[in-house]
């Protein structure tokens, strides 16, 4: 696998609590808002983000040519419609991943690829005894 | 995919968001897969800024570069030429979403290389892509001279890196100099005309003595687009559209028809019957509809051509295409289907346009079904051929 960036921080490389379909990823504490991790499962890899205290996963691999999305930013979008009186607005600021491909945008709670009417799988992650866990 | 199982090694890895855009994430997915392979890259860009070419310029023509790298200019266009140009009317639209068009140092380019996985790259400008444009003929020329200077004193003798020298064809003789000047460089493979902005239209007459140059001198002729340009630019007048994506889409293949379609129509390979020619990042789709649509045209207007031994998708058909920019075809089996329309098995060249903007991952093209030789074919074979490359 290519390493997501130079500074990467290996965490685990063994077999983690996979009871139940559950991934124990990090403590709380070590897992901050703003911070992200990759998660490789076998040949699939899931990005998963801590985005102000809220935790999202979603599919890691862009379906149009497959770069790495935990290296996406995350960023806000221009959306255009009847809700917004078809007046172009900025929206979702901080929770739209770009892909670090070609810019294709992931709402990142939805999966919803902006624009092209698909989504890609999200997965839920949630803390239990202080420690953040990933379900698949 | 069913992930549930609990015998996989799972790999958990603190990521960061990128600032530049990914690069060749993907080659790893394919590696064994391509080792077998030769694989050439025919359209990559090293950084070329004008500030590369200040020492490999001279006179008032130094005086003149060192002008425009004093401007002041913050952030993009930055001293940009090819911004300047061409993308200053859509500057902001993308709301800084990454990634950001990016230009490769030699270094970057031979850990490239090192990687193992392409055996050449070619090196094509992006400095100069909008050279044609240029009002005054000598300047243009100049840039062209300084250009070729440069890249051939930087990256000659680098193992796998192949170089296409940039003709300015306002002065044909001028650029049949530069050809003769640089022909005996092993690694000089091809003359890049920077088609857009060139007019009258490049099959013209008055062009022809950089054909006669390229043919003498056996290296084939890469047209190379760009898809912008703020100003009403001939072949096409694109300038008005309001969005860059607009003027992206249709600038490139555009301006390539109507480049192939004179050349093809001004008789240029009936004069240059050993000239090769090809087009890089304009994608495939059109080809057929160029090929074939002359076809038709050329049964009721033949007697305007009377030079042409053939019809013109008979000569088209022995073009060379470079696959960027890969057009988001809805099936895997669609670009198989599509090089056998315009019968280009022979003639079609993977390209990734590395490393800017909207460059192809070789994902995209691996992800596309084809039979193992046409594959081999197009990302290696055919373009050996075209430039003259051997095994690696």
């Amino acid at each position: 696998m290519t390493t997501p960036t130079s500074e990467q921080l290996t965490i685990s490389t063994e077999p983690v609590n996979t009871e139940k379909g559950k991934i124990t990823l990090s403590t709380v504490e070590d897992f901050p808002p703003g911070d992200r991790r990759q998660v490789k499962v076998g040949a699939a890899i899931i990005a998963v983000f801590n985005i102000n205290g809220e935790y999202r996963a979603i599919y890691g691999r862009c379906p149009h040519q497959f770069a790495l999305l935990s290296q996406g930013r995350l960023q806000g979008t221009v959306i255009c419609n009847e809700q917004t009186n078809w007046e172009t607005e900025w929206a979702y600021e901080g929770e739209i991943l770009t892909c670090p491909g070609h810019a294709m945008e992931f709402h990142v709670k939805t999966g919803e690829a902006i624009g092209y009417g698909f989504k890609v799988r999200t997965y839920k992650v949630v803390v239990e005894d202080g420690m953040v866990k990933l379900i698949l | 995919m069913t992930l549930h199982r609990t015998d996989q090694e799972i790999e958990i890895t603190r990521a960061e968001a990128a600032f530049n855009p990914a690069q060749d994430q993907d080659l790893g997915l394919y590696g064994k897969e391509l080792d077998a392979m030769t694989i050439v890259d025919v359209d990559v860009h090293v950084d070329d800024t004008l500030i590369q070419m200040m020492n490999h310029m001279e006179g008032h023509y130094k005086k003149r570069l060192e002008a425009i790298l004093q401007a002041d200019f913050r952030g993009e266009p930055g001293n940009s030429l090819r911004n300047m140009i061409a993308h200053i009317g859509w500057l902001g639209s993308s709301y800084d979403k990454p990634p950001r068009a990016k230009l490769a140092t030699k270094t970057e380019l031979m850990e490239r290389m090192d990687k193992g996985i392409i055996d050449y790259s070619i090196l094509f400008p992006s400095e100069l892509l909008p050279i044609a444009y240029l009002p005054d003929p000598k300047w243009a020329a100049a840039l062209a001279t300084a250009y070729n200077s440069y890249m051939v004193e930087a990256y000659s003798n680098l193992p796998g890196v192949k170089i296409a020298l940039v003709v300015a064809p306002h002065l044909p003789e001028l650029a049949a100099k530069e050809i003769a000047k640089y022909a005996g460089n092993k690694d000089v493979v091809s003359v890049c005309i920077p088609d857009v902005g060139v007019n009258p239209p490049i099959g013209n007459q008055q062009y022809w003595a950089m054909y006669e140059a390229a043919q003498h001198y056996n290296l084939p002729i890469s047209f190379h687009g760009i898809e912008a340009l703020v100003h009403d630019n001939y072949p096409l007048r694109v300038s008005r559209f309001p969005t860059l994506m607009q003027v992206h889409s249709m600038g490139f293949p555009f301006t390539s028809m109507l480049q192939v379609m004179s050349v093809v129509c001004e008789g240029v390979p009936v004069r240059f019957p050993k000239l090769k020619f090809c087009v890089l990042e304009a994608g495939l789709t059109w080809i057929p509809f160029i090929m074939y649509r002359l076809d038709t045209a050329y049964r009721q207007y033949r007697t305007e051509l009377p030079a042409l031994e053939a019809k013109p998708s008979d000569y088209i058909r022995e073009w060379y295409w470079g696959t960027h920019e890969l057009e988001a075809l809805p099936k895997r089996g669609d670009l198989a289907k599509l090089i056998d329309l315009y019968q280009g098995e022979d003639t079609t060249m993977w390209a990734s346009d590395w490393p800017h903007l909207e460059r192809d991952l070789i994902a995209g093209f691996m992800r596309c079904d084809m039979n193992d030789t046409l594959r081999a074919k197009v990302l290696g074979k055919n373009a050996q051929k075209f430039f003259g490359l051997e095994d690696r």
